[in-house]
């Protein structure tokens, strides 16, 4: 028996993965060769949507990796199901660790602490810079950080990919155990590294704010957006073996429940964030949602009220609604969508006190998008589906019976 | 931290349906009260007598017999209203959370996990009733129509308390009340005693355990189950606005919210162990309450209160990064000012112990876990200690700095409340079934009908 076959049926990704991989390339390839010459002619307008995508598909990453070592916790089929489809998503890091380095030549573009404080008009921030660039925002400081969020991360996703790799093939042996003793701290680390990388890279836009909940709001998304690309990737798999023999309602029904808790979750804390600053009304704090709610900004956040969480609260109520992989991937990609506005709308207001939409906006996700996704195609189609000689695995891979 | 891939048992082999019932039941019906039984509650009961004569005695001087006074007018009462809220928050988790879960390991402490929670939200609930000043028009905080134009300020966060609490309170005696009601008939059928017959009949409501019965009991509790657990986030969310809606430093901070949640959970996992841990010993529960409830309880503990330890170190982060100078002189105001003792001891009891539950032998050991959730216990207090008087004591104004010592009213109140609690444990203990039979026999193999 070869790890690929279990039950006579072949465990490895289908030929689809590989036809969506090139047509990703040539997406991604096309769209670079737009993106860079765009970026020569309006580098500031170029740099922001790349900021706000890079957070965007690193976060899939991440929460990829968090949702994985949250499954070697907790166990379940739900998690199994989708394991490599996480495992494919969080290896894509070597990528984005590549695409981290464009960012640090744009510091002074991005962040106000990065330029010289003379050019900095209002004299109160530019005495609040002074102090914070010395101790915390100083650009050694902001790259030996950004070098040990990335080593964390790629510690973390080396031992789950190499012990991942182990169960493949003969000798059996039995990582459970291992996974289980690396995922409690791993946890635990990804949640102070992304932390800090959130008060990093997105918050100091804004080096005078500060809200101590907002790491969680960044972590929650990314728990949520890449929650809601399984269930993408699920769909696109169930059409063809082995996934349509081993995708049973149950699990959908779970993964259902767990964006249901992630979109409650970031409601939670967003209102929390929201109401806590309106109601301190302290002119450090509520300048963040003057931006955010003013100039055409106010309907981006309504937006995000209604649609990252209103409507998809309402239909993931429905039982039928979760258990139905072909419905609920709709809402899955609805959600992908409301998160990069969410990012958007977090990020943009900095620059532009109106609501505006650039070419970058749309050429960056195409590019970034397209490459990423080739990049996690390969990966899905390296390995099998299901770690077939996984202790845990026999629950998953028994064929659906109708 | 190895664990073997099957776990401990939730019930311990051997059992039946009959010896499930005559185990639980027996406690209640036909074991004489023994003597360690009147010596606990009449302790707790002199002590709750203690509350009495304290609360008599407030009633009759004011405010003025507690140490509160300005800059710091939140005492000990809001410091205990908080520590016990926050307890009574395992008792819903447990019961409805875990239940949705599917967890069904949570059947053997949910009864008095949810009793616990109730007795604690009572305790909660006098506080603030008692810190009014006039305790008797505490009925003016419900918005209701009257002629001297009286009305709540809805935007303050004091008047959601008052939502929040009483709706807490309510589902959660219904919770617990529709829960008891197959095992209230259980005690009805099975008692000698004419008199109980009587009482648990009523109690029962005419229960009669038919498919029908069952049915709608099933969808009732199902229901309850969802509405509790917005509840568990609901009111201690709520609980942390009475704090970070305002704009002094160490209160004002959007943290609170999910800290002070994951705070509440882990003081209410630490008294559930702590009751859970002398209650199985001395009924002999031990195959009921087994060591894989001690260990899920201590990973819940070791969870919420690294989650908690997180909100630490982020709110010191922030302080520090802000530039804020008040933000900051908190940070060295808790560190060094004069309550810094109490701060350390609130990191090494809340932060530092706690992460010994780490060891896989410490977290199925009763002995060491009921000292590790008491130390957790004590650190929670201290932590709303910490964040209710340092805040106070030392504000914006230099002029009005002052200092807060509790009197011993304060005292006798809090150790009071304290006593409340234990003898309403007693009485819950000795006179209806601590742990639901009925839910504790779907966990038997007798009850694996078909084989899936």
């Amino acid at each position: 028996m070869s790890a690929a076959r279990v039950n006579n049926l072949d465990l490895m990704a289908p030929p689809v993965v590989k036809v969506i991989q090139r047509r990703m390339v040539i997406l991604g390839g096309v769209a670079s060769v737009i993106v860079i010459v765009g970026a020569f002619i309006q580098p500031a307008v170029f740099f922001r949507a790349y900021l706000i995508n890079f957070m965007d598909w690193l976060g899939i990453c991440l929460g990829s990796m968090a949702i994985l070592m949250l499954r070697h916790l907790t166990k379940g089929g739900w998690g199994m199901i989708i394991r490599r489809i996480l495992g494919a998503a969080m290896r894509t890091l070597p990528l984005l660790a590549l695409l981290f380095i464009p960012i640090l030549f744009a510091l002074p573009r991005l962040y106000p602490w990065a330029r010289p404080l003379e050019s900095i008009a209002d004299n109160h921030l530019q005495e609040h810079l002074r102090d914070i660039t010395r101790s915390y925002l100083s650009l050694h400081g902001f790259i030996l950080r950004a070098v040990l969020y990335f080593a964390v991360w790629g510690a973390l996703v080396f031992l789950l990919t190499k012990w991942s790799y182990e169960q493949d093939r003969p000798p059996l042996r039995d990582n459970s155990s291992r996974f289980k003793v690396l995922s409690g701290p791993g946890i635990i680390l990804y949640a102070f590294t992304i932390s800090f990388a959130a008060i990093d890279w997105t918050m100091s836009l804004d080096p005078s704010w500060i809200s101590t909940i907002y790491p969680l709001i960044i972590l929650i998304g990314e728990l949520l957006s890449a929650l809601c690309f399984a269930v993408l990737v699920e769909r696109i798999l169930a059409d063809y073996k082995p996934m349509s023999e081993l995708l049973k309602p149950e699990y959908v029904h779970d993964h259902g429940k767990f964006m249901l808790t992630f979109i409650m979750v970031w409601a939670y804390f967003s209102f929390s964030q929201w109401l806590i600053i309106w109601a301190g009304n302290l002119p450090e704090e509520i300048t963040w949602y003057m931006k955010r709610l003013n100039g055409g900004w106010g309907f981006v956040g309504l937006a995000l009220v209604l649609f990252h969480f209103t409507v998809p609260f309402v239909l993931l109520l429905s039982r039928p609604f979760k258990r139905d992989v072909t419905r609920l991937v709709w809402l899955a990609v609805w959600l992908l969508i409301m998160h990069y506005v969410d990012l958007f709308w977090i990020v943009e207001p900095n620059f532009s006190a109106n609501f505006t939409v650039t070419w970058a906006d749309v050429s960056v996700p195409l590019a970034m998008g397209g490459l990423w996704l080739a990049y996690f195609c390969r990966n899905l189609s390296s390995i099998p589906l299901v770690p077939a000689y996984d202790v845990f695995a026999t629950e998953v891979l028994e064929p659906v019976h109708e | 931290m190895d664990e073997p891939t099957t776990p401990a048992p939730v019930i311990e082999p051997g059992y039946t349906f009959g010896t499930v019932t005559d185990k639980i039941s027996s406690i209640v019906l036909t074991r004489p009260t023994s003597n360690g039984w009147l010596l606990g509650f009449g302790v707790a009961f002199l002590v709750s007598m203690g509350l009495l004569y304290a609360v008599g005695y407030l009633f009759l001087r004011g405010v003025g017999i507690w140490g509160v006074n300005i800059p710091v007018g939140w005492g000990f009462a809001i410091v205990n209203f908080v520590w016990w809220i926050g307890i009574g928050h395992a008792g819903t988790l447990i019961s409805a959370i875990l239940l949705l879960l599917r967890q069904s390991w949570r059947n053997s402490i949910n009864r008095f996990a949810e009793a616990m929670t109730l007795f604690a939200v009572a305790c909660a609930g006098m506080f603030p009733i008692l810190h009014l000043g006039r305790p008797w028009l505490a009925y003016w905080l419900f918005p209701y129509p009257n002629t001297m134009r009286v009305w709540p300020q809805f935007r303050s966060p004091l008047v959601w308390d008052v939502f929040a609490v009483s709706t807490y309170g309510t589902i959660s005696l219904l919770f617990w009340y529709v829960g008891l009601i197959p095992d209230l008939a259980t005690l009805r059928d099975r008692s000698e005693n004419r008199g109980a017959q009587i009482i648990y009949g009523m109690l029962a409501m005419g229960w009669r355990g038919s498919a029908r019965h069952w049915a709608r009991y099933e969808t009732a509790y199902l229901l309850l189950a969802g509405l509790a657990t917005p509840l568990v986030l609901s009111v201690h969310t709520v609980v942390s606005f009475d704090f970070a809606i305002s704009i002094l430093p160490g209160w004002h901070t959007t943290i609170f919210p999910p800290y002070f949640v994951a705070g509440a959970i882990y003081s209410g996992f630490a008294m559930v162990l702590m009751l859970a841990i002398p209650i199985r010993k001395f009924y002999g529960l031990e195959d009921f309450i087994t060591d894989r409830h001690l260990n899920n309880s201590a990973k819940v503990m070791l969870a919420t209160g690294l989650i908690v330890a997180y909100g630490y170190g982020m709110e010191a982060f922030m302080g520090w990064y802000s530039g804020n100078r008040y933000d900051s002189f908190l940070l060295w105001n808790r560190l060094h000012g004069p309550y810094a003792f109490f701060y350390y001891l609130l990191l090494i009891s809340n932060l530092a112990i706690p992460q010994v539950l780490w060891i896989r032998k410490l977290r199925t050991s009763p002995f060491w876990l009921f000292l590790i959730s008491g130390v957790i216990l004590v650190g929670m207090w201290l932590e709303r200690f910490i964040i209710v008087v340092v805040s106070l004591h030392r504000d914006f104004l230099t002029s009005s700095w002052g200092m807060y010592y509790p009197t011993r009213w304060d005292w006798m109140t809090y150790v009071g409340t304290i006593g409340f609690f234990l003898a309403c444990m007693f009485l819950f203990l000795r006179l209806l079934p601590m742990i639901s039979i009925f839910e504790m026999r779907t966990l038997l193999p007798e009850a694996e009908v078909k084989a899936e």
